[in-house]
């Protein structure tokens, strides 16, 4: 068995286990709370649906101080009458280990895909360690695609609050398809299943020292596999409910993290996105259902104010990346919201020639991509207290409606990015038509167990 | 009596003579040089306008950002500062070597000088040069982090960056070319002392419970609640 960069303290535990065909991987930092939970749900899973394998769970863990790697080995399914087995079930092997080098998930991810490699698995799973709504067939849907259906990648697809996840629906989301072409809805949900050869490859990769260290991961993980010919399908998971993200965390180097690594990756991937056109869905397994949904508490009127102080301040910096006139509208919009903060609206042709400005400074003008992502922060904040105005009144499918009108208003600007990536100043916008009707979604394929 | 005058109009007539003889050839030579010199600096400079094409240095400008710096519009060409700095080089060695055509003992010492000085005023030069651009980029980083955290009069702070760092980079420029060294030293000195003490007393009085946040360590778990409901829904 390799040590392919296992701590040596590791080493010897994983050398008494020999090899696993399925690894499951926990990352965490004080999630004592939480983590009993997953951990539970992970053991569950496994015994459930995959018997006949050997299985490690791996927590991963950043130093916690609250008890979490305690709480990790102390989780027990329980009574397993409950699972409803026909065969007693094996407990899956649990391993809670810390990781080393730079704190943050994607550094949590390494040493799981370390030891998933080291052990000789077929898939990995990993999820986070502060869902609330994980149950034993979230492990089934992120790993039987892999095993059973020759998929690398599997990413997740949730139900959220139509005000949560909003840099997924506002940036990376519409961002991620745009480029690569295929709707893969979560791509930075953070719970995803992976084969051998994904593993490899991104084990192989030597960017694991950047953002991809941190809140990076996630669009890493995915762009590699959309844009490397990976096999890449979804599994309906159903409701996403966590506790506040990473609280303790400076919240707003989280968007600086994903949308860096989203633009740092589009330069690596730049031949590969401008051969792409248009966008195909991903394959959905899994039964789709509708769930109830954790309420989210947003502050409208400091998302405007933030978006103000940023037409008024930061206009030598945004005119690094947009156009003066861009600037000019963005002035005007933000002194009418101060009017009326109701009417206010951030047009989804402006919020993408926006981002794609942005991508286009970040590649140009390397020296100064820290200052130009964290300037994104007031404009970020806008768009999502636009989305927060006309979501008001929105049901969910009304919301996914809005979202796929978001998704293809970037897809018909793919032009304009194409000509401000080449470096051309004046490129125009692409004008669009009026907003077109929704496309039938195709029907989804769904996985017999 | 005439003899006298003649004697003195003779040598009068004999020194301005010795004069022109002396001068109006180094000077017709000067003249020349420079007139070579001018017209070589413009042949350079139109040469590079119309070959050079920079390319690689136009990048390097635009990415580092000092094209912004220079010229505000963000165009400045790489073939132009180079046909530029080529034509006044080629001008001032032609103005150099017209004064040492008179070979006199003040041209000797403005040419000496000034050969001498050349290095250190490229390198003063240069000096500033990133002083500026740093404090280009100091202010920039300064301004996008005030106003996310929302803190008053922010780009005046950026703007005190920028003065701070520019004074810097002048205090160590005028110190490389050894000039007044004590006035900037002793200014420099001040403002930082008057800026510490400034922020002392801003945080011992003004900004006492802010000053108790900022560095009170953050509980796990915590955010404070202005924070949660903007970042809540990420």
């Amino acid at each position: 068995m390799p040590g392919n960069g296992i701590p040596q303290d590791s080493l010897r535990r994983l050398g008494e286990l020999g090899k696993a065909d399925i690894v499951v991987g926990i990352p965490s930092y004080n999630n004592a709370r939480t983590i009993g939970h997953v951990v539970r749900a992970a053991q569950a899973g496994l015994a459930k649906y995959f018997p006949q394998f050997t299985s490690l769970i791996v927590n991963s863990d950043g130093g916690s101080t609250d008890g979490t790697r305690e709480a990790v080995l102390a989780a027990e399914v329980g009574d397993e009458r409950l699972l409803m087995l026909s065969t007693p079930a094996l407990p899956a092997h649990r391993l809670s280990l810390a990781y080393h080098g730079i704190p943050g998930k994607g550094s949590a991810f390494r040493l799981v895909f370390q030891i998933a490699e080291a052990l000789g698995a077929r898939a990995c799973a990993v999820a986070d360690s502060d869902l609330r709504s994980i149950t034993p067939e979230w492990i089934e849907l992120l790993l039987r695609p892999v095993l059973y259906a020759g998929y690398d990648f599997v990413a997740p697809y949730y139900h959220r609050h139509k005000y949560d996840g909003t840099i997924t629906n506002s940036i990376v989301y519409p961002l991620t398809r745009s480029l690569y072409g295929l709707r893969v809805r979560q791509p930075i949900g953070g719970d995803f299943g992976v084969s051998r050869a994904m593993l490899r490859r991104y084990l192989e990769r030597p960017d694991w020292e950047t953002d991809v260290a941190r809140y990076g991961i996630d669009v890493w993980m995915t762009t590699i596999a959309l844009a490397e010919g990976f096999r890449v399908c979804q599994s309906f998971l159903g409701a996403k409910l966590h506790d506040a993200k990473d609280p303790g965390a400076d919240l707003s180097a989280m968007l600086h993290q994903v949308v860096g690594s989203v633009f740092l990756l589009m330069q690596e991937y730049e031949p590969v996105w401008r051969a792409r056109q248009g966008s195909q869905p991903a394959d959905l397994f899994g039964f789709r259902f509708d769930v109830g949904l954790d309420p989210v508490a947003v502050n409208l009127e400091r998302m405007l104010a933030a978006l103000a102080r940023g037409a008024q301040d930061l206009a030598a910096v945004w005119s690094l990346a947009l156009e003066g006139e861009t600037i000019e509208t963005l002035r005007r919009l933000a002194r009418d919201a101060v009017r009326d903060p109701t009417a206010f609206q951030l047009p989804d042709e402006l919020w993408a020639r926006i981002i794609f400005d942005f991508a286009g400074a970040h590649r140009s003008r390397p020296l100064e991509r820290a200052h130009l992502l964290k300037s994104l922060t007031p404009l970020y904040l806008g768009r999502v207290a636009s989305w927060v105005i006309e979501a008001e009144k929105l049901m969910a499918a009304e919301v996914e409606e809005r979202i796929e009108r978001l998704c293809r208003c970037f897809e018909e600007q793919k032009p304009y990015l194409l000509a401000r990536y080449a470096g051309q100043p004046g490129a125009r916008p692409v004008l669009s038509k009026t907003a077109p009707e929704a496309r039938p979604r195709e029907e989804k394929m769904e996985v017999s167990p | 009596m005439i003899a006298t005058v003649q004697q003195v109009l003779e040598m009068a007539l004999g020194r301005l003579t010795q004069t022109v003889t002396a001068f109006v050839p180094p000077l017709l030579a000067g003249l020349a040089i420079l007139l070579s010199a001018y017209l070589i600096a413009c042949l350079a400079r139109w040469l590079l306008n119309h070959i050079f094409k920079g390319i690689a240095l136009d990048r390097f400008l635009y990415r580092s950002g000092i094209s912004s710096l220079l010229d505000s519009s963000g165009r400045l060409r790489a073939t132009r500062i180079v046909s530029t700095s080529a034509y006044w080089v080629i001008l001032g060695a032609g103005a150099l070597t017209a004064l040492s055509a008179f070979n006199t003992e003040l041209t000797t010492q403005m040419v000496a000088t000034t050969v001498f000085l050349f290095p250190k005023l490229v390198t003063a030069a240069a000096i500033l040069l990133a002083g500026v651009w740093l404090a280009q980029y100091l202010g920039r980083g300064a301004l996008v982090w005030a106003s996310n955290e929302g803190i008053p009069a922010c780009r005046k702070l950026a703007a005190a960056v920028r003065v701070v760092v520019v004074f810097v980079a002048v205090v160590v420029a005028a110190d490389h070319l050894n000039f007044a060294r004590s006035v900037f030293l002793a200014a420099f000195i001040l403002l930082v002392g008057g800026a510490t003490l400034a922020a002392s007393i801003a945080i011992g009085f003004g900004a006492r419970g802010a000053a108790e946040r900022c560095f009170e360590p953050r509980r796990d778990g915590e955010l404070s609640q202005a924070e949660r409901p903007v970042w809540h829904h990420l």
